[in-house]
């Protein structure tokens, strides 16, 4: 069947589809050869340019297409870079406000004498809320992802998301070494305080604003029974729970000699010390 | 053999002048590739069929590349440019196919 022959006009077929799919050929073309056109020497000059023009096309989309993807990755290079950049700059300042904490430290003990009450004090109140580094036995939880699973077919690790540690996983464990008795806790190697947070931030886990990363390492310094304990707590119960249930990793082992760093001091901004004397409790 | 050396002569030249396409323009481009490719298809079809035909073939080159970015463009101000293009891609791709099998057929008789 050819519709050019049912429909001599060279218009459009009734059936634009089925017309497309039989006869790929512009049908201009057979009307062209029909009236018997002639080959005028402008006519093959233009056809020349046309020509040019189509591989002119072909080579700038080819080039379009070839520089398109170093422009992806060119940004993405750039931003990983600026995080290193950042990142690089907080460890500066960290490492800054470690030597003035060494600084105030030794000005302390300048000032009010060694073995003073006073410095002893300051000593216990800044390991107790996080602001010296600390030392004595303890416990390290380990948690880990979950490893990808490995696709059956291709031996290669599925592409599927893997089950990962969560911020409620890490709060948990947390919470439940504090209800276990622990006096100093740190999470790869950030310190907790009062103000601690352990939140998510898409798939990144943030403590106090700072990203850790799997292997999480809880360490916390307690009393000698705080691993029976955190085992036997609720927390303990649920990360095992996670284990069966998602293949995440979880251990406990004790240490004798656990060090945590200081944590960064926060400057109260709104809060004020209460003056001795005055009453507590309720509002003014 | 002009044809082929005119083709050759154009893809040199793309890739010497190395011209910035406007980002206006860069959503066309592959449309205009595609509608390119059917007119230098249809073209050699028609050659080997015995009737091509210099300003038929001209006039489908252009006309297809501007309909197309035309439809296109009028996609994206309505907010079904994918679409759209999806179809002219399926209706430019599919009388590449059909032309390319006629050429095939003719040069391998196969």
């Amino acid at each position: 069947m050819n519709p050019d022959h049912a429909n001599p006009g060279g218009g459009n077929p009734p059936n634009f589809l089925t017309d497309l799919f039989a006869n790929a050929l512009d049908p201009g073309y057979a009307d062209a050869a029909a009236r018997g056109a002639r080959r005028s020497p402008v006519a093959r000059g233009v056809r020349v340019v046309a020509l040019a023009a189509i591989g002119f096309l072909l080579a700038v989309a080819y080039r379009e297409a070839v520089a398109a993807q170093p422009d992806r990755s060119q940004a993405h290079a750039r931003l990983v870079e600026e995080v290193k950049a950042a990142q690089a700059r907080t460890d500066d300042l960290q490492r800054r406000s470690d030597e003035l904490r060494r600084k105030v430290t030794a000005l302390q003990l300048a000032a009010l004498g060694g073995g003073s009450e006073e410095l002893k004090r300051i000593r216990e109140q800044e390991a107790a809320t996080g602001l010296a580094a600390v030392t004595g036995p303890g416990i390290v939880v380990t948690m880990i992802d979950a490893p990808p699973q490995i696709d059956p077919t291709t031996g290669r690790p599925s592409r599927a998301e893997v089950s990962r540690v969560l911020d409620v996983d890490l709060q948990s464990v947390v919470n439940g070494l504090w209800a276990s008795g622990a006096e100093a806790i740190a999470i790869n190697g950030q310190r907790l305080t009062s103000t601690s947070t352990i939140r998510a931030a898409g798939s990144a886990v943030l403590v106090d604003f700072r990203p850790v990363t799997s292997p999480y390492e809880v360490l916390a310094i307690g009393p000698d029974d705080l691993e029976d304990r955190f085992g036997a707590s609720a927390a303990a119960a649920t990360a095992r729970a996670l284990v069966d249930r998602y293949g995440l990793g979880f251990a406990v082992r004790s240490d004798g000699g656990l060090r945590l760093p200081a944590a960064a001091e926060r400057s109260l901004r709104h809060a004020s010390p209460v003056q001795p004397g005055t009453p507590t409790g309720g509002p003014k | 053999m002009i044809a082929v050396l005119a083709l050759v002569a154009g893809v040199v030249a793309g890739i010497l002048i190395e011209p910035t396409v406007p980002v206006a323009l860069q959503p066309y481009l592959p449309i205009a590739v595609v509608a390119a490719l059917d007119a230098v298809f249809g073209g050699v079809r028609a050659k080997l069929d015995g009737v091509f035909d210099d300003k038929q073939f001209v006039i489908s080159f252009v006309s297809n590349v501007l309909v197309a970015a035309f439809i296109v463009f009028l996609g994206d101000q309505l907010g079904v440019g994918g679409q759209l293009s999806t179809g002219v891609v399926v209706v430019l791709g599919v009388r590449i196919f059909g032309n390319v099998a006629a050429i095939r057929r003719r040069l391998f008789r196969a």
